[in-house]
């Protein structure tokens, strides 16, 4: 087998690992203080007891909420396999209460191999719901309820939280809640009759500390030992992985990345980047991937923007940067067409041009957001008239003009000027 | 690839229901494809090969003007995470870049791909693919694409810019195979330079007349142009046609939404506009400061609204001081004819296809009167020359602050 076959099957391998979370969560909740270890005791003790339970999951974004709790519920139905329903909810297709006990209804008729009626109105669902309960309860099976972005169901009147953990309170039903948010204070967000129902089971969701981030990229990048691939090509990946890892410029890089978010997830999407960009030919991961993916990632996006503008569309936009520096605050085009006379008087240059070009160019850039109206009203107004105002900052035009390749000597001089 | 058709007309208006139909879908045609992974390993050519879906969202941006632009975005761009199908891939395209995304509702990154804008040399690359005669367009796009690029770097644009100035080029070679040597490019180039400037300042260019006939009018108003401004010389006759009451009533607009109503009594008196010289003395009597400031205001506001009666009553009497103007032209005889009220009916349907063409569109009704209120987008060039092609003092009636 060639090297560069080898190495497409390295890199499938790494990016499938990627793409799992049960593969990446995995080796952190191992230990007995882990969050998944303290879910799944709170969780099988509920089940093994047979009593009622509420917690909430809370972290950033891309910590491994869901992934964890999708472990843990994995793991449960291995174990329990007869005695779990799971219903799973999320806050953006389910924040309305009538769609919410809907999809409850319709999740365990499919569970239970019930005939599900779409005609339902709220009312029977909602009885259904409260049946379907009881039934489970006399049986011993617990129903599972997980809710994602648990803050967007806490909007308006919370009528299906109450009614859910109404229902936990008063018959005898077997039923955890789970919600899972990245809004921290979720729970204060509750009503007081809902809150009063809610046991205040908290699970802060962390970022990996550097010792966890680090093991973690062992534990992805590192290529198994007994798989299909060639032994000694494992071997010798593995060993110019661990001299990578070790790199202080490597260390660089990834706390470079991470200050901004440090989240598994925003780690995960770095390294995806960073094996699409490995070099078949050579077959090995090479510093050069990680710091070019870190470029792909860190972008610059307005100043890009201004190198792909032509001139007469800097020309623009600086007649409006210079008519915000002499603080005049509200401009539209035709302003911004006097004062791109009065700099083609000043300095004249063959870049003049008539009205209707310059309107397309000002159509340009209203397109890639370079300015926009400053308000959404006046859209009986042409475009000429309404009040425009610029979204990049001075220093962002500068920095952009500067690297513009062939940027003419007034607009440098201009932004130097004012 | 054979692209799958799914023909599905499902009506559905809450995402959770959207949710439930695509993943029922998706999963299907994934079954569809290993299915016939495992029954073709011989990758015969149209068939389907590998599981992967792909959803493609074109145009992302617009999504932000819908009316739940934040939740229908963030849906969006957790598809992938509520499906949570690992043959699903979404793939999203939008002009703008990511960071016009950002929202305060917060949503898992994705992976940038970013497509820079053509350079001059991608552009060139571009632009000579398929031509029949290379030689001979590489030597016209030396010529053009610089001072084009400095306009626009967008490829659909300068495509059509530049057709017609290609043809424009060739105008002197007999034979449009033969390869150009450096003489005949100097020939070309000289012949050509001419066009260059006018159509840097076109945005588009309507074949309307025979090219013969183009050719002598152009020659015609290059003589008398070199006065006016450089900018557009052969504007300088109106390029549509239009009807003379058409005519008259895009300047009563064009007069109503530019004026202030409170000067339509002495503007339209029975002199005609003749008195405009004093006003004239009266305004520049004003220090040039507040000046300045009511210029700015006008150039801020844009033109005016103004209701059907006014702009009616302007067409009245632009029209009998017309009359008064040129007693012998016997131009305006159908108008004269059918001043009194038979005139009323086709003056409205010529307002109707007036704002039909976008010259005057109808802005909101009045609050008070509960009329419709209508403005005019026409700019002070085009008005002027319509104007000038009814030999019609226009100037006399705007009112200059």
């Amino acid at each position: 087998m060639g090297i560069e076959n080898l190495a497409e099957k390295a890199q499938i391998l790494i990016r499938s690992r990627l793409c799992s979370p049960n593969f990446i969560f995995k080796p952190l909740s191992d230990s007995s203080d882990s969050n998944y270890s303290k879910l799944k005791f709170i969780i099988s003790s509920s089940i093994m007891e047979a009593c009622n339970n509420s917690i909430l999951l809370l972290g950033p974004r891309g910590s491994g909420k869901v992934a964890v709790l999708e472990l843990v519920l994995s793991d449960l139905l291995e174990e329990y396999p007869d005695t779990i329903t799971v219903i799973r909810l999320n806050g953006l297709l389910h924040s309305e209460d009538n769609s919410a006990l809907k999809e409850i209804a319709r999740q365990l008729c499919m569970e239970h191999h019930l005939l599900f009626s779409k005609m339902a109105s709220f009312d029977d669902n909602s009885q259904f719901m409260i049946a379907m309960l009881r039934e489970c309860g006399l049986a011993h099976k617990t129903v599972i309820f997980a809710l994602d972005e648990f803050d967007l169901f806490a909007q308006g009147k919370q009528r299906l939280l109450y009614s859910l953990l109404d229902a936990m309170q008063t018959v005898t039903s077997q039923a955890v809640v789970v919600g899972v948010s990245c809004r921290l204070d979720a729970d204060q967000l509750l009503e007081k009759r809902v809150r009063s129902r809610f046991s205040h089971r908290k699970l802060l969701f962390l970022p990996p500390s550097k010792e966890d981030v680090q093991r973690l990229l062992e534990h992805i990048l590192s290529l198994p030992m007994d798989s299909s691939l060639a032994c000694d090509y494992a071997a010798e990946f593995n060993e110019k992985l661990q001299s990578i890892l070790a790199d202080k410029r490597f260390k660089e890089i990834i706390s470079n990345y991470l200050n901004s978010n440090s989240t598994t997830n925003h780690l995960l999407r770095f390294l995806f980047i960073a094996i699409s960009n490995m070099e078949l030919k050579s077959g090995f991961l090479s510093l050069e991937n990680f710091k070019a993916a870190l470029s792909s990632i860190q972008r610059q996006p307005k100043q890009e923007c201004i190198k792909d503008c032509s001139i007469l569309e800097l020309y623009i936009l600086v007649c409006m940067k210079r008519l915000e520096v002499r603080e005049q605050n509200s401009y539209n085009f035709s302003s911004v067409m006097k004062e791109y006379k009065s700099v083609h008087d000043s300095f004249p240059t063959s870049d003049y041009y008539a009205q209707n070009v310059c309107l397309r160019a000002f159509e340009h850039l209203l397109q890639r957001e370079l300015i926009c109206f400053t308000d959404n009203r006046g859209h009986s107004q042409s475009i000429e008239f309404r009040q425009v105002k610029l979204v990049v900052s001075y220093a962002e035009l500068q920095e952009g003009l500067k690297s513009y390749r062939s940027c003419p000597v007034s607009h440098s001089h201009n932004s130097i000027c004012f | 690839m054979r692209l799958m058709v799914i023909r599905v007309q499902r009506r559905c208006v809450k995402p959770s229901d959207f949710v439930n139909f695509l993943r029922g879908d998706l999963t299907s045609v994934i079954e569809k494809l290993k299915s016939l992974k495992k029954v073709g390993p011989n990758k015969s050519a149209g068939k389907p090969n590998g599981n992967m879906l792909y959803l493609i969202f074109d145009n992302l941006e617009l999504i932000r003007e819908w009316d739940k632009s934040s939740t229908a975005l963030s849906f969006m761009f957790n598809l992938y995470d509520v499906l949570k199908m690992h043959e699903l891939g979404l793939i999203f395209i939008s002009n703008t870049s990511p960071d016009t995304y950002y929202s305060n509702m917060g949503y898992t990154e994705h992976v940038p791909v970013y497509f820079p804008e053509y350079t001059e040399d991608d552009l060139r690359q571009i632009l000579m693919r398929n031509q029949p005669n290379r030689k001979l367009y590489s030597s016209f796009l030396d010529v053009v694409l610089r001072p084009f690029c400095r306009t626009t770097r967008r490829v659909d644009e300068l495509s059509t810019a530049f057709s017609p100035l290609f043809r424009k080029y060739c105008e002197p070679l007999s034979d449009l195979a033969s390869v150009p040597n450096e003489e005949m490019k100097r020939r070309l180039f000289s012949h050509f330079r001419p066009h260059i400037a006018p159509s840097l300042n076109e945005i588009f260019w309507v074949p309307s007349k025979s090219s013969t006939e183009a050719e002598t009018n152009k020659d015609t108003t290059r003589k008398g142009s070199t006065r006016k401004s450089e900018v557009g010389d052969h504007f300088a006759q109106i390029d549509f046609h239009m009807s003379t009451s058409a005519k008259y009533l895009l300047i009563s607009a064009f007069l109503a939404s530019r004026n202030p109503a409170t000067l339509d009594a002495s503007l339209f008196d029975s002199t005609g506009g003749s008195d405009s010289r004093k006003r004239k003395r009266k305004a520049s009597e004003k220090s040039i400061e507040q000046k300045e400031v009511a210029e700015q205001e006008l150039l801020m506001k844009g033109p005016g609204t103004f209701p059907l009666e006014r702009l009616l009553a302007i067409f009245q009497c632009i029209t009998s001081a017309a009359d008064s103007f040129d007693e012998d032209e016997h131009e305006n005889d159908d108008l004269r004819a059918g001043g009194d009220g038979g005139l009323m009916s086709d003056v409205l349907l010529q307002l109707s296809s007036l704002c039909n063409a976008n010259f005057i569109i109808k802005g909101g009704s009045c609050p008070l009167e509960g009329s419709t209120r209508y403005r005019s987008t026409v700019s002070e060039d085009l008005a002027l020359k319509v104007a000038r092609s009814l030999k019609f003092p226009l100037p006399n009636y705007l009112y200059r602050r």
